[in-house]
């Protein structure tokens, strides 16, 4: 049974691409096959955080438009076995693309592949409604922030006016550090606003920023903290229970010691 | 390098979530209700009318509000009386 998974927030610059490509490649690298749909026609970025933006030939809208086969216009990564990217297209905009054209690509997508993955674009139009067309769940995207959180509540209320299921959200760019402070609304504090279940945490943390200047996503490198939180929210995904583990406390000496040092520390999430 | 020295002292941090969740709560009940301040004054104003004709209300400590939890909007209202009127 293959599954059609959109993941939006509303608000930009939240993460959706960065989460987007890698849950697309922690799902590959546990055995299921994945392609990672970029809807964010006219502005694409999928490709580049992918590390694949040099494989590019047809884009999404060549398909729709039948300008090529659907297989044509698949970007396969190296990689890893089973993941494969459909570009958007940079020079055209979110109008070139219809709900009903999206419902036939997914359904496309879903004979070839275990999970179809749609990287949303911001905002609550057109492109928002393309992405939601064809899917069957919605992960919502959020950082620790007042204006994120409410754009995310208002996207919860419009996923589930497409009638799809109740949306899982993914808490990213949490620092426990601050949280511990008081300076940023902890776990408990935005569940109880958004009122949905939490499907992972994602600590915010350099090597995002380092992946994304190597296009080499986090989720591969087996020895980063980021990495493994898409890994485990991945396993999530395909319905294995994997505890959200607690954060560890920034507390005793050393980490104080660092902390006045200036060397920062993003506590493992164990 | 002053900032060092306050932290050394262990100096209070201030507690900066709790402002943003009540900020939060604010914006998502207006926005859910989609209820204008003049409005919500105007409701204020209708249902201390009729309060003061059996109590005799502090008005100037009286609270409004909308507040969000758990998914369901509620409003919640603090009005203090100062006494019951004689013959209510």
């Amino acid at each position: 049974m293959s599954e059609c998974i959109v993941i939006t927030s509303g608000k930009g610059g939240v993460g959706k691409t960065t989460t987007s490509a890698n849950l697309a490649v922690a799902l590959a690298r546990t055995g299921h096959s994945v392609v990672c749909v970029d809807a964010d026609i006219g502005l694409r970025n999928l490709d580049v955080i992918l590390g694949l933006e040099n494989r590019i030939v047809y884009d999404i809208v060549n398909v729709i438009e039948g300008e090529c086969r659907l297989k044509q216009a698949l970007i396969k990564d190296k990689r890893t076995k089973g993941l494969a990217l459909l570009p958007a297209a940079q020079t055209r905009d979110k109008n070139a693309v219809t709900p009903d054209d999206m419902k036939r690509l997914v359904e496309d997508l879903k004979q070839e592949f275990d999970y179809v993955l749609i990287d949303c674009p911001a905002g609550i139009e057109q492109g928002f409604r393309n992405s939601v067309a064809g899917a069957d769940r919605a992960l919502i995207v959020t950082t620790p922030e007042v204006s994120a959180i409410r754009d995310a509540d208002r996207i919860i209320g419009l996923v589930e006016a497409h009638e799809l299921p109740e949306p899982e959200l993914i808490l990213n760019r949490y620092r426990p550090g601050m949280v511990s402070r008081g300076d940023m609304m902890s776990r408990e504090d935005i569940l109880e606003i958004l009122a949905i279940p939490l499907i992972g945490i994602v600590p915010d943390h350099e090597d995002i920023i380092t992946s994304a200047n190597r296009g080499y996503p986090v989720a591969f490198d087996d020895e980063s903290v980021v990495g493994a939180a898409f890994r485990r929210i991945a396993r999530r995904v395909t319905g294995e229970a994997v505890p959200i583990p607690e954060l560890h406390d920034e507390t005793g000496f050393w980490s104080t010691f660092k902390k006045w040092m200036g060397i920062k520390s993003v506590q493992e999430m164990a | 390098m002053k900032n060092l020295i306050l932290r050394m002292l262990g100096q209070p941090t201030s507690k900066s979530s709790s402002d943003a969740k009540q900020r939060l709560k604010v914006l998502l009940v207006h926005d859910e209700i989609d209820l204008p301040p003049a409005k919500m004054e105007q409701m204020k104003v209708e249902i201390l009318e009729v309060v003061a004709r059996y109590v005799d209300v502090k008005e100037d400590q009286v609270t409004f509000k909308l507040n969000k939890s758990e998914g369901e909007v509620a409003l919640v209202s603090s009005v203090p009386v100062r006494r019951v009127h004689a013959r209510a």
